[in-house]
């Protein structure tokens, strides 16, 4: 088979598979064939995807093959199909590698579920990275924006999918509306793009202030989709999801597509320096933002919820910074360490039942492997030297050096120590010291679907440093590294912050101390929350309270005065029907006599 | 007898039948009064077709004639209805149509 035969199967055995459990309800009844036909097709999907890339080491192409769509007079406006490059190589690894793990350990999570709900939940992963995949191979911006679109309503039934709890259902919701504000950018960017260019390609050459507003717009999709200050506030309520959603959708992989965007339009990016600039800074600040908000949270899910739009910054700091590989190697082992981290979290969260770090406490004599692999994780996010975190961190660090001031460059620093700082905090309060209750003292180790995709992600997340040569390969660049001062100095910073933990939390037995209060107070979590509220209490609802006088008593005013005079004229003039028949007879003779007088008179 | 004549007949005839049409109260008075509106449009027929030669006129007569058999068939039969209905046939009664 060819390279793009087996993106085609990549593609189509997802959608093979969604496509069948949508039809046949009976799959998704009994729960367990529902599961078992969407881990086959990840499993084929994933299979294609090794092949891909296998070949693609040798010869990284592009490969293109499409099918004209969306025909107007004899003149084709777009093409759909499936494209084959280095980066979409690494990404449909990464995307179906994480999606099976996250699949795969879905059927001892979700266990508990009602069988109807267990169906339901594997259809919808099935359509995910059906989604996933039609976004990663797209040949253009149209198709992507497409996948794009469809990873946002799967995204949505994913949160919402414990859809009888309020929360999660107004968590759905929020996360829908902030996303498709921001996917507003991607659909008027690619109407300007078409109609400056002619093409929904990313090749295209552009005028110097044509390629900004494009790419500003693109941008602003991006922001909303990859969770970026200040459109961040739906990503830790989609929390309210099953926790291996929020690994695979709100982590690893849907979260990062606003990132991929960028990575393939970057020869458009590259057209616009102000983008990028604004990139940059951008990407800092949340990268900066986020992790303050991270240290004060106490729910686990939250702190890597914070963590991920965190990091995120990192790439799209490294994106406006110009260099494209950074932040997609960034993408790559944050896929892998963050899917780690959340899948970890949910084996304690399984055990424990809440998602509060203080109710845990101690786990690791209990739940050794789980620990384990969550310390692996928070070590390869915090960056550690020899971790693939610190490898692909440093590489965003040397792109943003000596940008803009070094001021990004600063933050990101700061960043870095102050992921290790927080990460360390879980880490203690969560799994070393004393249990905190019950709970914690009789937590088991989960099953072997759920132990599985941990060992498979923690080696992938302790090794995926190694990966960094080949993945350049791949992207068509060269890559060395050297330990000098730059490196050093993020490892001293990611150490230290480790150690800091350890000093204010490692023997705090389960329990936090009130020195974080402080923390609490400087940052307000919902404050852009609360800022959002009132802006939609003070324009929103005024202006539609102006709107809805108007329609009241303009539009509809009109339309019933015009109802009242019909009926009101109608109630005067009935008066002259008599219902006595030789008036009706006189009236027609007048007729007659007036015709006959008219037509005499003419 | 002359053409102008019988015009004037048959005017008098109709103007006859209006008037019965109008001033009468009794429904069987109506109905002969547009009887008679009828055969003074069939006089004029039948006058044309006389004093200025051809058979068309006197062909649409019989079809009028005819017309008018039908005509006073469903005529009678509200007769008979209005009289069941009102025990009377005068038409006053039927006043439905009042708005």
């Amino acid at each position: 088979m060819n390279v793009l035969s087996l993106a085609l199967l990549a593609l189509l055995a997802p959608a093979a598979a969604a496509a069948v459990l949508a039809v046949v309800p009976v799959l998704r009844r009994h729960g367990w064939p529902a599961a078992a036909v969407c881990v086959l097709g990840s499993t084929v999907s994933f299979a294609a995807a090794l092949a891909i890339l296998a070949r693609s080491l040798d010869d990284p192409g592009p490969h293109q093959q499409v099918v004209p769509w969306l025909k107007a007079s004899s003149t084709a406006v777009a093409e759909v199909g499936v494209r084959v490059d280095g980066v979409v190589a690494a990404m449909l690894v990464v995307v179906t590698l994480v999606a099976l793990c996250v699949q795969v350990f879905s059927l001892g999570y979700m266990h508990d579920e009602p069988r109807p709900g267990y169906g339901r939940y594997f259809a919808y992963h099935a359509l995910f990275l059906l989604s996933m995949n039609v976004l990663v191979v797209a040949p253009n911006l149209l198709q992507l924006f497409v996948g794009w679109e469809l990873v946002g309503v799967t995204s949505y039934l994913l949160i919402g999918f414990y859809y009888r709890k309020p929360s999660a259902a107004r968590a759905a919701l929020k996360a829908f509306w902030v996303t498709k504000f921001a996917d507003m950018g991607f659909l008027i960017g690619l109407f300007v793009l078409f109609v400056a260019s002619g093409s929904f390609g990313w090749d295209a050459k552009l005028a110097p202030g044509v390629a900004t507003v494009v790419t500003l717009l693109f941008f602003l999709a991006v922001v909303g989709k990859s969770a970026q200050f200040p459109l961040h506030v739906w990503l830790p309520d989609a929390m309210e999801g099953p926790t291996p959603v929020s690994a695979l959708l709100h982590a690893a992989t849907m979260v990062a597509a606003g990132v991929f965007l960028v990575v393939r339009a970057d020869p458009l990016f590259a057209q616009a320096p102000d983008t990028r600039s604004i990139m940059l800074g951008l990407g800092a600040a949340t990268a900066l933002f986020a992790a303050c908000l991270a240290l004060v949270q106490t729910d686990i899910k939250k702190v890597l919820a914070y963590s991920t739009c965190s990091q995120l910054g990192y790439m799209i700091a490294a994106l406006g910074a110009g260099s494209a590989l950074a932040g997609f190697f960034h993408l790559t082992t944050h896929a892998f360490f963050k899917a780690l981290l959340f899948l970890a979290a949910g084996s304690a969260i399984h055990a424990v039942h809440s998602n509060d770090i203080r109710d845990m406490g101690g786990l690791a004599r209990r739940m050794p492997l789980t620990t384990a692999a969550f310390v692996a994780g928070a070590l390869a996010l915090a960056g550690i030297p020899g971790l693939s975190g610190f490898f692909s961190k440093d590489m965003v660090l040397e792109a943003v050096e000596g940008k803009l001031g070094s001021v990004p460059w600063a933050a990101l620093l700061l960043t870095a120590f102050l992921t290790a700082f927080y990460m360390g905090r879980v880490v203690f309060v969560a799994f070393f010291g004393t249990p905190s209750g019950p709970a914690a003292e009789h937590a088991h180790e989960p099953g072997w679907s759920m132990r599985g995709p941990l060992l498979v992600l923690t080696v992938l997340a302790v090794g995926a440093g190694l990966l960094a040569r080949p993945f350049a390969t791949l992207y068509g660049a060269e890559y060395h590294f050297a330990m000098g001062a730059g490196p050093t100095l993020a490892a001293a910073l990611a150490l230290g912050g480790f150690t800091l933990a350890y000093v204010v939390f490692g023997r705090a037995r389960g329990q936090e101390p009130g020195v974080t209060a402080w923390v609490a107070r400087l940052a307000e979590t919902s404050a852009i929350d609360r800022f959002y509220e009132l802006t939609y209490r003070r324009v929103a609802l005024v202006v539609a309270d102006g709107l809805g006088w108007f329609d009241r008593y303009v539009v509809d005013g009109l339309i019933n005065v015009l109802g009242y005079s019909t009926l009101e004229a109608g109630s005067r003039v009935r008066g002259i029907q008599t219902g006595f028949a030789p008036d009706y007879v006189l009236a027609a003779m007048l007729g007659v006599v007036g015709l006959a007088f008219w037509a005499v008179l003419r | 007898m002359t053409l102008s004549t019988c015009l004037v007949l048959a005017a008098a005839l109709f103007s006859i039948g209006v008037y019965g049409l109008l001033s009468r109260r009794q429904l069987v008075a109506i109905l002969l009064s547009v009887e008679l509106m009828a055969n003074a449009g069939n006089i004029v027929f039948i006058a044309f077709s006389h004093f200025r030669g051809g058979s068309l006129g006197q062909v649409f007569t019989i079809f009028s004639l005819a017309l008018t058999v039908a005509e006073v068939v469903v005529g009678l039969a509200l007769v008979l209805l209005l009289y069941r209905r009102h025990g009377d046939t005068q038409v006053g009664l039927a006043s439905e149509m009042k708005g």
